[in-house]
């Protein structure tokens, strides 16, 4: 485990597909083990590249990414992989694996050549399994599965790869409301009681303020806001963020408040 | 619910896998032993070497052919990938004549010319089928044949055109060889040519064996299998790099010999499911006892007909071509249901 509360580190990352066309710019950010970070933003704000460029699938242009005290660059695909996990946003398995097969390859950063699993990698990702509540449908396929429990078969393959950070690329974009709070919750529980450092990316403003404990509001590749959702839900952040009218519903017990546009 | 099975079910061993290579190489070589024994009456010792280089030459095709096919498959995330139809093999083709062409003109021995001009052709044909096929480095499976069609197309035209600069007689014995089919007379004369390929065909079916995990997370899309740990624009170089010696060997051996794997894989497929990691090992002997028995009765079916050999190209070509109608309707339809 990591000695610094701040496992994933950026400062000042810019990036271009091409030149002169900026999708981030001086984005800093920080990610803390055990804290649930949102990254929020209307479409085409950079979120999504941002999270390219942490995974380190993009190579920023300008900037620095640090992760557990070393440059991300400086990572081989395999150390990477111990380290940081990721869940897309739509899961797709190609090939006919059961949903036990395809769990158990967050464990090939783990595994020998052959990536033949020992008896510690079936125990990992037996764990994963029952923290996602996938085991009912272990000798599944994907494809005969509903989008919530595939999307449960990711986040329980990330969890083998037993990693400090976890990636989400807008999970429960295609989900129904039950499916969108399971799969909140499921990230608290990972920061709060596995310690890890989870970053997602979200457009619902609503569920990511109820359950994050950091937010990270962009617009045009640049971080608008940061901080608490205290801190960070004004209306003014989200009307310039989203471009759109926006009231703030205080629920009379005081908690988060409901954002509601027009 | 009971876990303890499941797990078992789930876990691949080391001990499993040298099994299942044990039991098909002893296939295999029992394969071979029977087919040289087959055919005429008053076998001579002679005649079975000969007949068990010749098998040692198919099954190193085959061999070649069908894990070459099921890495394709694998890497591209497309079961209608393969060295023939992407037109590697035609490539390594089109490498081999000129080989051949140039040797005679300069003077120098062939085994100077064409495993080089084969390699070479081989690899050319997979950097260019896949740079016109992926765009930012994402694959379309239908722009991938077409443009397997394409440089089909274009091999096929340099092969007729090296046909026009080369005397007549030389022309019947080039196009005998671009019907595909094994040579006894080129297992026994040139046995350093065959050595040199079934031992490069066998190293880089070896190191296909252990991409197979990584084949496997491939299934998952790029970004993620290589957020598991897999380098994946390194693995794609890899696996075309060892598909073009597996190919250039193929065909130097037998010529182009299509659809071999295509129908090898995916009768693997349909058997011991997706797993890569087996598939790499069972495809391969799957190829070889294929092909040996196939050749076996090209030969035999030469006697019976009274027409010398058929080029067992020529059988594989009439079974894979229906057969791969076959896979592209099923996975049409699959697409639009």
């Amino acid at each position: 485990m990591s000695n610094s509360e701040h496992v994933l580190r950026a400062e000042g990352l810019a990036f271009e597909y091409r030149p002169g066309q900026h999708v981030l710019r001086d984005v800093s950010m920080t990610a803390a083990a055990g804290k649930l970070l949102c990254v929020l933003g209307p479409n085409g704000s950079g979120k999504t590249t941002l999270l390219r460029c942490l995974l380190g699938r993009l190579a920023a242009r300008a900037g620095t990414i640090m992760l557990d005290g070393k440059a991300l660059a400086g990572y081989s695909a395999r150390s990477l992989a111990r380290l940081l996990a990721y869940v897309p946003q739509f899961p797709t398995s190609a090939f006919a694996f059961s949903v036990r097969e395809l769990v158990l390859m967050g464990r090939f950063a783990h595994t020998g050549p052959m990536g033949l699993a020992s008896e510690q990698d079936l125990a990992v990702s037996r764990q994963a399994m029952m923290m996602t509540d996938t085991l009912d449908f272990a000798n599944r396929m994907l494809s005969e599965i509903s989008g919530g429990e595939a999307q449960r078969v990711m986040i329980a393959r990330a969890l083998a790869q037993q990693p400090q950070v976890c990636l989400l690329d807008e999970p429960t974009s295609h989900l129904d409301i039950k499916n969108q709070l399971t799969i909140y919750r499921m990230m608290v529980r990972l920061a709060h009681d596995w310690k890890m450092a989870v970053i997602c990316v979200s457009h619902d403003v609503n569920l990511a303020a109820r359950f994050a404990d950091e937010l990270l509001v962009m617009r045009l590749g640049r971080v608008l806001a940061d901080g608490t959702p205290q801190q960070v839900l004004n209306q003014g952040v989200l009307q310039s963020a989203f471009d759109v009218d926006i009231d703030l519903v205080h629920p009379p017990d005081g908690g988060i408040p409901i954002i509601r546009a027009h | 619910m009971t876990d303890q099975p499941l797990d078992n079910h789930a876990a691949l061993s080391l001990t499993g896998l040298a099994r299942m290579t044990f039991i098909l190489a002893t296939a295999s070589l029992g394969v071979a032993v029977l087919c040289g024994l087959v055919g005429q009456v008053g076998l001579t010792w002679n005649t079975f070497s000969a007949r068990f280089l010749r098998l040692t030459a198919a099954a190193t095709v085959g061999a070649a052919l069908a894990s070459g096919g099921m890495a394709l498959q694998g890497l591209l995330r497309n079961p209608l990938a393969e060295p023939y139809i992407l037109g590697i093999s035609s490539g390594a083709g089109v490498g081999v004549l000129l080989g051949l062409a140039i040797a005679a003109k300069a003077a120098l021995p062939n085994w100077a010319m064409t495993p080089v001009m084969a390699l070479a052709g081989a690899a050319a044909t997979c950097g260019v089928v896949y740079g016109i096929a992926q765009r930012r480095g994402r694959l379309d499976p239908y722009v991938l044949l077409l443009s397997g069609v394409i440089v089909n197309a274009f091999n096929g035209a340099i092969m007729l055109s090296i046909f026009l600069l080369v005397p007549p007689r030389t022309i019947a014995r080039f196009a005998v060889w671009a019907m595909g089919g094994v040579s006894e007379a080129l297992a026994i004369t040139n046995i350093p040519l065959l050595s040199g390929c079934a031992v490069a065909a066998v190293a880089c079916w070896a190191l296909l064996v252990f991409r197979g995990a990584a084949l496997n997370t491939l299934g998952l899309g790029d970004e993620v299998a290589g957020s598991v740990g897999v380098p994946v624009h390194r693995l794609r170089v890899e696996v075309f790099a060892l598909v073009s010696v597996m190919t250039a060997a193929a065909v130097m051996l037998a010529g182009p010999i299509g659809f071999l794997g295509l129908i090898v894989p995916h009768i693997c497929r349909l058997i011991l499911g997706p797993d890569h990691r087996k598939l790499a090992i069972v495809s391969g002997f799957g190829g070889a006892i294929f092909l040996m028995l196939a050749d076996t009765l090209c030969r035999l079916a030469g006697g019976w007909l009274r027409i010398g050999e058929v080029p067992v190209g020529i059988l594989t070509a009439l079974c894979g071509g229906p057969f791969f109608i076959y896979l592209l309707r099923k996975r049409l339809g699959g697409v639009k249901s």
